[in-house]
This record gives structure tokens, C-alpha cells and sequence, in this order.
């Protein structure tokens, strides 16, 4: 059992705490630029219908959505070293860090491919024909017009899904990571205050939350600045 | 110049183009009237290849396309003769204004930045929007958007210049300002094919009119010819139809 409740504590343990939120962090990082490529080359398999990897895709994706996150990381943690090993690659001595942002990518990856086909698909095809009709070709319409749009269109959904990876990494300790987490657990195993531990990541992970909320919304507010409709400038 | 042999089109097995052709040379305005449905549209994107005929030869400028074999790359050459004003704009909405105009140059034309948004510049003074520069799209009205779209256009210098109903997505009174433009542009002796419904515009423009229905060009003609003596009894139908409901409409107008 824990000890008395000792709300001092919280104050020791933040700092201490804080100290590993650069892992958590990094382990975000890594696997949303990881993801945002996943993301946008599933996209463009799914909307340009490439044969076998479309259906492939499709699987990867609803496979994504239907398993819990922390199952996909012990499948990716024990399954892929037994993979590799098939083929003569021995990585049961890496750092359980890759595995986690491996894990945390393939699942960015599945939800901003979902995002990014909606997104691209919102912009008006009209766009696209009048690309066509100054002489662009398919990649310069899609890269030029097409995509810089999507992404403002996807952007909220892209925000909310990184905040909710974020706070998926708080499952990383499962298999080893040292993350914030992972200190939390050593913290309780060396005080017993499990409730001080708990309410001090509590306070560290919902402060990083409201400010990754912030930075989104002013991000936000700045590219989309074009579409204040403001009609009342006709002259 | 322009050059359209046997062109034919259908969606789901409906022939909508039953075999067009059409020779349209250097500096022609022409227009295209007919009722909804008839193909105008269509005809149009096919110059283009924004429709793929389904069989026939066009040919803009000096490039000619089989299209039963159609390449990509021959298709992006077609492309490159022509520019297209679009009934719904269609403006590239991250863009400003200007960008909108240099968008082509930089891309297609490998102008400079400098030397694009020099061109750019003249060029939606021409139209009337110097003062406009920076906005987007969404700030301006229907008729400074078609505007804008109209310099886009200019600013290729195509062979020929495609219009679908320039105006028709408008509100009556920005009409004339768009109009007028397009006028000012057919003077300078560019090529351009415009489908429209603004009959008295396209009687004061064109050089020859084009009348079509269900797919075919039933008659063709000057536009004193077209309006004042068409000799098909579908043109006369037509143009009966069309200035009743002017006149209707004028009338509404009058009374309210
Ligand atoms: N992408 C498409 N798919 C299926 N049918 C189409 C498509 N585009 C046009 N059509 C059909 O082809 C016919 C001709 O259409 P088109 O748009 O060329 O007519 P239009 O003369 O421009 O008419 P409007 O004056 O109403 O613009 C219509 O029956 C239309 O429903
Ligand atoms: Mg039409």
C-alpha cells in the first residue's frame, strides 16, 4: 500500500519528472515526421488507386484503427525482431526507443493518411482543371495547389491527432523507455507515492498539452489568414 | 489555328459531341450558343483535353493531337497553346491575387520572379485591379474574381483564350464590368472561343457565331447572319426562346 497522501511532494517530484520530457518528446517528433510521410504516401495510394497497394493500405489502415495502440506496440516490440531474424537481422539488442517511435509512426501514419485523402479531396477538383489549363502537370498541380491546401485543411485534425499521440507515449514504459513515464514508475517504486507521482505527470502532461494547444491555434490562425472572408472590400 | 476534325465524345454511352468539326483561325472571336445540355461545355474541355474525346483530332496552335493516342506529355504540349477562363473562376484560393497571375509564368513559362510580377502587374492593371495585389480570392467580389481569372489567362499569351459562361455565375449588376474587359481583350486581336448566353455580347463581339444542339453544330454564320436571318428552324427556336425570356425578365425588372 501507499503511503499517506504528501502533497509537498508534487513539488519535488515535477522537476524530477520534467528532466524526461525530452524523451517523450522526441519520441513525438520522430514518429509525426515519420508519420506525416507514411501518411501522405498511403494518401496517394488510396486516392490514385494503385493496384495491391491500395488494398494493402486500406488493411494497414483499418487494422491501425481496430487494435489497441499499446497491443501494436508489444506486436511491433516482440514481432519484429522475429521477422528480422528470418532474414539474418539480429535487433533484439536495440533500444526499445526505436521500437516505440516505430510503432508510434505506423500509427500516425494510418490516421493522417485518413486525414490528408479527406483533406485532399476537400479541394475544390476546379482547382486542379485550372492548374491543368496554365499548363501544370499532374505533380506540379498536386505539390503547387492541390497539397499546400490540404494540409491547411487537415491541419485541425492533424493537431488533435498529435496531441492524442502525445499522450499515447505514456505508454512507452510498457516496454522499457525511461520517459517521463518510465521515471514515474521507478518513483513510485523507490517512495510509494503512487498519487504524488500520478498528479505531478498529470500537471507536467496536461501543461505540455495546452501549450502544443496554443502553438496550434496561432499556426493555425496564420494560414488561414486568406480565408477571412471579408466581402465587403468590393469597389 | 484551331483545327477540330470528327470529334467525338460520350459519358455513359450518350453521344454529347456527334462528331465536331471546326477550323478557327488566328485572332477569330467566336462564340457558341445553344441550349443547355448541347455540349458546349464539353466541346470547350475538349480543346484542352480537360475532356479526352473520345476520338477525332485537335489540334491548337501548331500542336496536333490524335486522341485515340493521346500521350500525356503530347496533351501537356495541347495544354500549353491555351488558357481557360472557368464559369466558377476557379482561383487558386492560397494564392493571392497576384500570385494567381504569376502561378502560370513561373511554372509553365520558367519566367523569373521578378519578371513575372512585373507582367502580372501590367496586366491586372489591364483588368482593372491594380489596387489588389495582395488580396485572396476570398476577399473579392464575383466579377474582380473573374477578372483575375481573365489576367491569369492573358498572362500564358496562349494561341487562343477557352471562356465557359464567363459570366453566368455572377450577379447582374457585375456582369457589364467583366464583359467589358472581355471586349477590350477580342479588340487586341487575341484568339478566343467564348460559350456565353449574354446574346447581345455575343451579337457585338464575335466575328462568327456557332449555334449547337445535341451534340452537333447545327448552324453557323456571321452574327448578323446567326441573329438576324438563321436558317435552321432549331436557331430560330432558340433564339425565339432566349428573347422571350429576355424580354420577360427585362419586363420583371422594369415592374419591380
Ligand atoms: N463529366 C460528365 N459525366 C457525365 N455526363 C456529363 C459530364 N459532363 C457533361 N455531361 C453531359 O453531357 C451533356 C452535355 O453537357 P455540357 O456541359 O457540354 O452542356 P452545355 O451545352 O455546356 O450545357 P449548359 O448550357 O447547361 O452549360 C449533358 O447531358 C451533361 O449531362
Ligand atoms: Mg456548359
Amino acid at each position: 500500500m501507499g503511503k499517506a497522501f504528501d502533497p509537498s511532494l508534487i513539488v519535488d517530484f515535477i522537476p524530477t519528472l520534467i528532466y524526461y520530457l525530452g524523451v517523450t518528446l522526441q519520441i513525438l517528433a520522430a514518429s509525426v515526421l515519420l508519420g506525416m510521410v507514411i501518411g501522405i504516401a498511403a494518401a496517394i495510394l488510396r486516392l490514385f488507386r494503385i493496384p495491391v497497394l491500395n488494398q494493402f493500405v486500406i488493411l494497414y489502415i483499418s487494422f491501425i484503427r481496430g487494435t489497441p495502440i499499446l497491443i501494436q506496440l508489444f506486436l511491433v516490440f516482440y514481432g519484429l525482431p522475429a521477422i528480422l531474424l528470418f532474414i539474418n537481422i539480429d535487433i533484439s539488442r536495440m533500444d526499445a526507443l526505436y521500437f516505440v517511435i516505430i510503432t508510434y509512426a505506423l500509427s500516425n501514419g494510418a490516421h493522417f493518411a485518413e486525414i490528408f485523402r479527406g483533406a485532399i479531396k476537400a479541394v475544390d477538383y476546379g482547382q486542379t482543371e485550372a492548374a491543368y489549363s496554365v499548363g501544370m502537370n499532374n505533380s506540379q498541380s498536386f505539390f503547387r495547389i492541390v497539397l499546400p491546401q490540404a494540409i491547411r485543411i487537415a491541419f485541425p485534425n492533424i493537431a488533435n491527432s498529435i496531441i492524442g499521440s502525445l499522450k499515447d507515449t505514456s505508454l512507452a514504459f510498457t516496454i522499457g523507455v525511461m520517459d517521463m513515464m518510465g521515471r514515474g514508475e521507478t518513483l513510485i517504486a523507490a517512495t510509494a507515492h503512487a498519487l504524488e507521482v500520478y498528479l505531478s505527470l498529470a500537471v507536467i502532461y496536461y501543461a505540455v498539452v495546452l501549450l502544443f494547444e496554443k502553438i496550434f491555434r496561432l499556426y493555425e490562425n496564420r494560414i488561414n489568414r486568406h480565408q477571412t472572408v471579408d466581402v465587403s472590400v468590393t469597389g | 489555328m484551331i483545327y477540330l476534325k470528327d470529334i467525338k465524345k460520350s459519358f455513359n454511352q450518350q453521344p454529347v459531341l456527334k462528331g465536331i468539326n471546326l477550323k478557327i483561325g488566328k485572332g477569330e472571336v467566336v462564340t457558341i450558343l445553344g441550349p443547355s445540355g448541347s455540349g458546349k461545355t464539353t466541346l470547350l474541355r475538349c480543346l484542352n483535353f480537360l475532356e479526352k474525346p473520345d476520338e477525332g483530332i485537335v489540334q491548337v496552335g501548331d500542336v496536333q493531337v490524335e486522341s485515340k493516342k493521346a500521350t500525356k506529355r503530347e496533351i501537356l504540349s495541347l495544354r500549353r497553346q491555351s488558357a481557360m477562363v472557368f464559369q466558377h473562376y476557379n482561383l487558386f484560393a492560397h494564392k493571392t491575387v497576384l500570385e494567381n497571375v504569376m502561378e502560370g509564368l513561373i511554372v509553365t513559362k520558367k519566367y523569373k520572379k521578378a519578371e513575372a510580377k512585373r507582367e502580372s502587374e501590367l496586366l491586372l492593371e489591364k483588368v482593372g485591379l491594380g489596387d489588389k495585389h495582395n488580396y485572396f480570392p476570398s476577399q473579392l467580389s464575383g466579377g474582380q474574381q473573374q477578372r483575375v481569372g481573365i489576367a491569369r489567362a492573358l498572362a500564358l499569351n496562349p494561341e487562343v483564350i477557352l471562356f465557359d459562361e464567363p459570366t453566368s455565375a455572377l450577379d447582374p449588376e457585375l456582369v457589364g464590368e467583366v464583359l467589358s474587359v472581355i471586349k477590350a481583350i477580342a479588340q487586341e486581336g487575341i484568339t478566343m472561343v467564348i460559350v456565353t448566353h449574354e446574346m447581345s455580347f455575343a451579337k457585338e463581339v464575335s466575328d462568327r457565331v456557332l449555334f449547337m444542339d445535341r451534340g452537333v453544330i447545327v448552324e453557323e454564320g456571321s452574327p448578323l447572319e446567326i441573329f438576324n436571318a438563321p436558317k435552321e428552324e432549331r436557331t430560330r427556336q432558340f433564339l425565339n426562346r432566349i428573347s422571350r425570356d429576355f424580354s420577360v425578365s427585362f419586363l420583371e425588372e422594369r415592374a419591380n
